[in-house]
């Protein structure tokens, strides 16, 4: 489904489709036959379509036509960097935003309800790109305490293995190792907090909602009549409750988190996919948007099984009616 | 001759009417009402408001700080930028771009939206289920990822942002309004004026709509903020209004370069979305909010 | 709601950073030695190649031909004279058609991963490196595509007759005519020396290409890596000639955005940044300094003049005259720099005073455009470059005003921009109407400013993007070379620069210094006074001491340095 709207993108672009696919902007007459062969140009649009699925499926995602170097080796090490952002953002996300859901729906009504919820409605209100250029205004200048750009500083010659900077980091031998997981660590702290602002305002409302609903079910009426003091109740009984119906939203709001990652991987130069995929769209580099949707689309999509294969796991009601009734 | 009521007649306000009973009783939420109408009255207004022109500047007035800074000048309340252009003038022109348009992004969605959600909801089977599963893809991929597609395919412009946004908002619409009216229709009251021969035009016009209307609505605002936000972001991005235009986003991304000595061209601009978006948000929770006391009582 | 913003997404932030200034602590001494002995430059844009003799651009230069070669011979300094540098001596025959080169003999090449020297610099590396571009038989000549654009447009060529091995360590060069730019141009940051024995290796491992994008020389630094569009790290050359750098590691962090350099700066994640904005805001700092440099430099506005309508002379000349110039100046340079008369500076000895400016007459311009036939005006795009070099510090803002004074005639004009590299392929290839661009000298010879930006010529090798061809033009800056004479030459020079401003090919802006910024800790002479940056003589000072929060300089230095 995916790859089939990307390849039909090769011919939404302007320009050539062959060369929209391949990204080969230079191309001789006999190499542009030799394309249209190994596209499959003269055939049908189907046949089309199973060749570029090949050529996909084996790794090969075509030019990138600014810098005519093949995609998939750029993306294989721009996508870790996103993914380690967005992991950590999420992760901020989560930490911050479901425990104050939570307290915000035992309050529920009260002063701290309102508070809280105020507070985030400003944190989903807030501009992105604005927040992030605030923060570095402050932390980065004002404080000076935390980097403004980039993963790492540069000094650190750190050898790419896997892509995630801290697995690298403690991969390498470097003499400067631990200095680099400082630095390393420095660096993603400004980014991920901005990025976690949103998704934490709507883990805060998920939290509070699904609280809410859990603290008004029967079985917890009955642990209250049974005369269970209030944090047993709250920490045996609801909590884990509550959790199982926020982590079903954790693969959707990861797709929103990564929307929001795009645009602060530019205001924080980190070099990742994001970034770079935006860059692409103002140099009109087809190749390389076409293939960047795919990536980033596939990306979303496994997350989204990934956490439906958790929720089905930790939650004994979505596994269907199987067991029978 | 006063005419003799036969019946007393109990008034029953529409449900409309009696959720702006209820909304009008929260003060926040009238509070939010009061700017999202100043903004569109700005929006609408702003050509013949704002003091100078948004795209020609004064070059003897080059990055003058707003007023209440020392060397401020009160004829440029809020400052001018490197081009010696009014910030006021362009915030309010601002105005209707980044707010007016999401606003008419809003509306074309919306309409297009219903009809389309109303029309699925009455059919069944094959295309019915159909549209089902597509949407469900569309829904998953965030708006601004989906705007950020189409605007490559179309190319950089305010045009195709606008064009952009509706494509990415008609589906939320559609969802709503298909689930919101076979929601009705399940209702004893349509199976009645059904039994009288309605037609299911008839019925989905005079029954459900009403009924309906502000549960649309509280989507729209929905969909109003993320509007405001998607164009500023792609404004911002430099995908979205191009170079001369005083739209918010763009205004914000022409500031950054200075930021370090003209602060202010990044401040008020991103304040100016903040405002719009909390203004919208908060109209939207208050229709919420009402809908939510509405249905308890 | 800003404060109340900045305190809820800012306490995970303090809880982090609290820990990080936890876990610093221990290991804060390492870190002080490796930053000590590093420098970070924040560069403008991504070399193309790391062979200066293929291209004319200033952030290639910046990035090679300092670092990593050396020539012949070079400038030295403030009086502009030819100084020794590979070759420790020459002798020009009196005719002026024979130069001998002495070489130094104790100059060694880079070590790198996948190449040692065995031998030191001799004859052979020089023949190689100019018969690569000379001769097309040479097996390096297409390597990288045979383009040499700078030895193209002063027509090297066709004035060098052949090069001569006298012995080891003797070169001759044999000229035609003579012509009294050549030395200049040896010294040029174009003619690097490469090394053959590379050039051998590469041939048997049959990866010729690896000449320009492995570059072996034997300049004070060599590269180690290089990341396009991230990253350029080099080591240094622990055998230079001229004894090692003081500093072990120089990374370019290339940062394109003219804000995140700033922010860099200021927030110290780099040393020294180039083409600084805000240069207020850095003499405010006390741990910053901005420096400048008299630049022998040219911003113009250019006109594509094989493209409609701006084959129209009349045209040309009526877009000149609507540009309000004066306003470009106060508020792209902020009135740093000085309106230009013609493509030659006023501190050349060339320039004279008798050249009239082009004005500003938007009435004229009118009738101009009537005469021409465009009396409803036009639709055109105007390509702006998207990298700040000291001759146009932003080429957007210069094309929103110029789009707003075109605006009166009716003219509507479309700002495109691309990256760097991709911007200067698609001029060369000529797919614009008008663009904005800029040359800066590379030596302070007159030629070098007409001949590489607007003669026959350099339409062929893409650098005149103009491609405006001018036979009388071109006549009269080939006689301007062929005599020694300076009256002659500067007589010459006057009647080109009033053809150019009678014919309109470019409408030239303005001519600027160059500005660098750097931390105070940073001490040694970056900037030259031609050409690319050179960081051989760099250190840093004992690292900054933080004292309450406030940073202070341990040896302060003069604020703003200038000719």
């Amino acid at each position: 489904m995916l790859t089939m709207l990307s390849f039909s993108l090769s011919f939404l672009f302007p320009g050539d489709n062959i060369i929209n696919l391949s990204g080969q902007l230079n191309a001789s007459s006999s190499e542009l036959t030799q394309l249209n062969h190994y596209y499959q140009h003269d055939n049908n649009i189907i046949e089309q379509y199973l060749a570029y699925l090949r050529h996909v499926l084996q790794g090969d995602l075509g030019l990138s036509m600014a810098s005519q170097s093949p995609i998939s080796h750029e993306i294989i090490k721009l996508l870790p960097a996103t993914m380690e952002l967005s992991l950590v953002a999420l992760l901020i996300a989560m930490a911050i935003g479901i425990p104050l859901g939570f307290i915000a729906a035992i309050k529920h009504n009260k002063t701290t309800d309102n508070v809280i919820l105020a507070v985030s409605m400003l944190g989903y209100s807030i501009p992105v790109f604005w927040l992030g250029l605030l923060a570095i205004l402050f932390f980065s200048i004002g404080l000076g305490w935390l980097p403004s750009a980039g993963r790492i500083s540069l000094l650190f010659e750190i050898e790419f293995v896997t892509g995630f900077q801290f697995i690298d980091i403690l991969l390498s031998d470097s003499p400067y190792k631990w200095q680099a997981l400082n630095n390393a660590l420095a660096h993603i702290i400004l980014p991920a907090c901005v990025i976690a602002v949103a998704p934490t305002t709507i883990f805060v409302r998920l939290s509070r909602a699904a609280m809410i609903e859990v603290l008004a079910t029967s079985y917890i009426r009955a642990a209250k009549s049974k005369g269970l003091s209030f944090s047993q109740i709250i920490f045996r009984h609801a909590t884990r409750n509550a959790l199982i119906k926020i982590i079903r939203h954790v693969g959707l709001q990861f797709a929103n988190l990564i929307t929001i990652a795009m645009v602060t991987e530019v205001i924080f130069s980190w070099p990742g996919i994001g970034r770079w995929l935006i860059e692409s769209i103002y140099q009109r580099d087809y190749t390389a948007i076409q293939s960047g949707l795919l990536v980033l689309s596939c990306f979303i999509f496994i997350v989204h099984i990934l956490t439906d294969f958790i929720y089905a796991a930790l939650n004994p009601l979505a596994r269907g009616n199987k067991y029978g009734s | 001759m006063a005419r003799e009521k036969t019946y007393t007649e109990e008034v029953f306000p529409s449900p409309f009417i009696q959720l702006w009973i209820i909304f009008r009783r929260t003060p926040v939420a009238m509070l939010g009402f009061g700017c999202f109408i100043f903004l569109v009255f700005l929006a609408i207004f702003s050509p013949l408001l704002a003091p100078y022109s948004p795209v020609e500047g004064n070059l003897e007035m080059i990055l003058l700080p707003p007023a209440w800074h020392d060397n401020g000048n009160v004829s440029y309340l809020l400052g001018t930028d490197e081009l010696g252009r009014d910030m006021l003038s362009r915030l309010m022109y601002g105005t209707s771009l980044t707010f007016g348009l999401s606003f008419v992004v809003v509306l074309i969605s919306l309409v297009v939206g219903v009809v389309i959600g109303s029309l699925s909801a009455l059919t069944k089977g094959l295309k019915s289920s159909f549209l089902n599963h597509f949407l469900d893809v569309v829904l998953s991929i965030p708006s601004l990822l989906l705007a950020i597609i189409i605007v490559a395919i179309l190319g950089p412009g305010i045009a195709n942002t606008v064009w952009a946004i509706v494509i990415v908002l008609i589906p939320q619409f559609i969802h709503i309004t298909r689930y919101a009216v076979k929601e009705e229709f399940r209702k004893d009251y349509v199976l009645a004026s059904r039994l009288d021969g309605a037609s299911p035009f008839r019925v989905l016009y005079y029954s459900v709509f009403p009924n309906i209307v502000e549960r649309i609505m509280s989507q729209a605002t929905l969909a109003q903020s993320a509007a405001i936000l998607d164009i500023a972001t792609l404004g911002f991005l430099g995908l979205g209004a191009q170079i001369p235009l005083p739209e918010w986003g763009a205004i914000l991304a022409n500031g950054v370069e200075r930021f370090y000595i003209a602060p202010w061209t990044v401040y008020l601009p991103g304040l100016a979305i903040l405002f719009a978006v909390v203004a919208t948000n908060l109209v939207g929770e208050g229709i919420r909010h009402a809908l939510k006391v509405r249905r308890e009582n | 709601m800003v404060v109340l913003l900045m305190k809820t997404k800012s306490t995970p932030c303090f809880f982090f950073g609290l820990i990080i200034t936890l876990l610093s602590g221990c290991s804060d001494s390492d870190k002080i030695s490796l930053d000590e002995r590093s420098i970070i430059y924040c560069s403008e844009g991504s070399p193309e190649t790391f062979n200066p003799q293929l291209i004319t651009s200033g952030t290639t230069i910046d990035a090679t031909s300092h670092q990593l070669y050396d020539r012949l011979i070079a400038y030295h300094g403030e009086d502009n004279t030819i100084s020794p540098a590979l070759a420790k001596s020459w002798h020009m025959t009196r005719d002026g058609k024979k130069i001998t080169f002495y070489l130094r003999k104790d100059v060694t090449f880079h070590q790198t991963d996948n190449f040692t020297p065995t031998r030191l610099l001799n004859a052979d590396d020089v023949i190689f490196s100019f018969n690569r571009i000379l001769e097309t038989t040479h097996p390096y000549h297409y390597v990288s595509g045979g383009n040499y654009p700078f030895f193209q447009s002063v027509e090297f060529n066709s004035l060098v007759e052949s090069i001569e091995k006298i012995n080891d360590h003797t070169v001759r060069f044999n000229l035609r005519r003579s012509d009294s730019s050549f030395l200049a141009n040896l010294a040029t940051d174009f003619a690097v020396i490469l090394s053959a024995e590379y050039g051998q290796q590469l041939s048997k491992l049959n990866k010729p290409h690896e000449i320009d994008t492995l570059p072996i020389g034997t300049g004070p630094f060599k590269l180690k890596e290089y990341r396009v569009g991230s990253l350029i790290r080099y080591y240094r050359h622990e055998g230079y000639w001229q004894g090692k750098a003081q500093i072990e590691q120089l990374v370019y962090d290339i940062t394109p955005s003219k804000t995140s350099r700033l922010t860099k700066l200021l927030a110290r994640e780099c040393d020294v940044s180039s083409y600084p904005i805000a240069h207020q805001k850095i003499r405010d700092r006390k741990d910053l300094q901005l420096e400048s440099m008299t630049a022998l430099n040219i911003g113009y506005f250019g006109f594509n003049t094989k493209k409609p309508p701006f084959d129209n002379k009349l045209v040309r000349q009526a877009v000149s005259l609507a540009i309000n110039r004066q306003a470009l100046i106060d508020t792209v340079y902020s009135s740093e720099a000085t309106l230009a008369k013609s493509i030659l500076p006023e501190s050349s000895w060339a320039f004279n005073e008798a050249i009239p400016s082009p004005e500003y007459d938007l009435a004229k311009a009118k009738a101009l455009l009537d005469l021409a036939g465009y009396p409803d005006g036009f639709d055109m795009d105007i390509w702006a470059m998207p990298v700040q070099r000291s001759y146009n510090p932003n080429a957007v803002t210069m094309a929103k005003l110029i789009q707003a004074d075109l605006k009166k005639l009716n003219v509507n004009v479309n700002i495109t921009s691309y990256e760097w590299a991709t911007f200067l392929r698609r001029l060369a290839m000529s797919e614009h109407q008008t663009f904005l661009l800029g040359w800066s000298a590379d030596h302070p010879d007159p030629d070098n400013f007409f001949t590489p930006i607007l003669s026959c010529s350099a339409t062929n090798t893409g650098n005149n993007r103009t491609f405006w061809c001018n036979a009388a033009y071109d006549e009269l800056i080939q006689k301007a070379l062929q005599t020694t004479n300076v009256t002659k030459r500067k007589a010459y020079y006057k009647e080109a620069m009033l053809i150019v401003n009678e014919e309109m090919p470019l409408l030239p802006i303005a001519h600027s210094r160059r500005y660098q910024a750097r931390g105070a800790n940073i001490i040694g002479e970056i900037l030259p006074h031609f050409g690319g940056i050179n960081f051989y003589s760099v250190n840093k000072n004992i690292p900054l001491k933080t004292i309450n929060g406030k940073v202070k300089a341990t040896k302060s230095l003069p604020v703003e340095q200038s000719n």
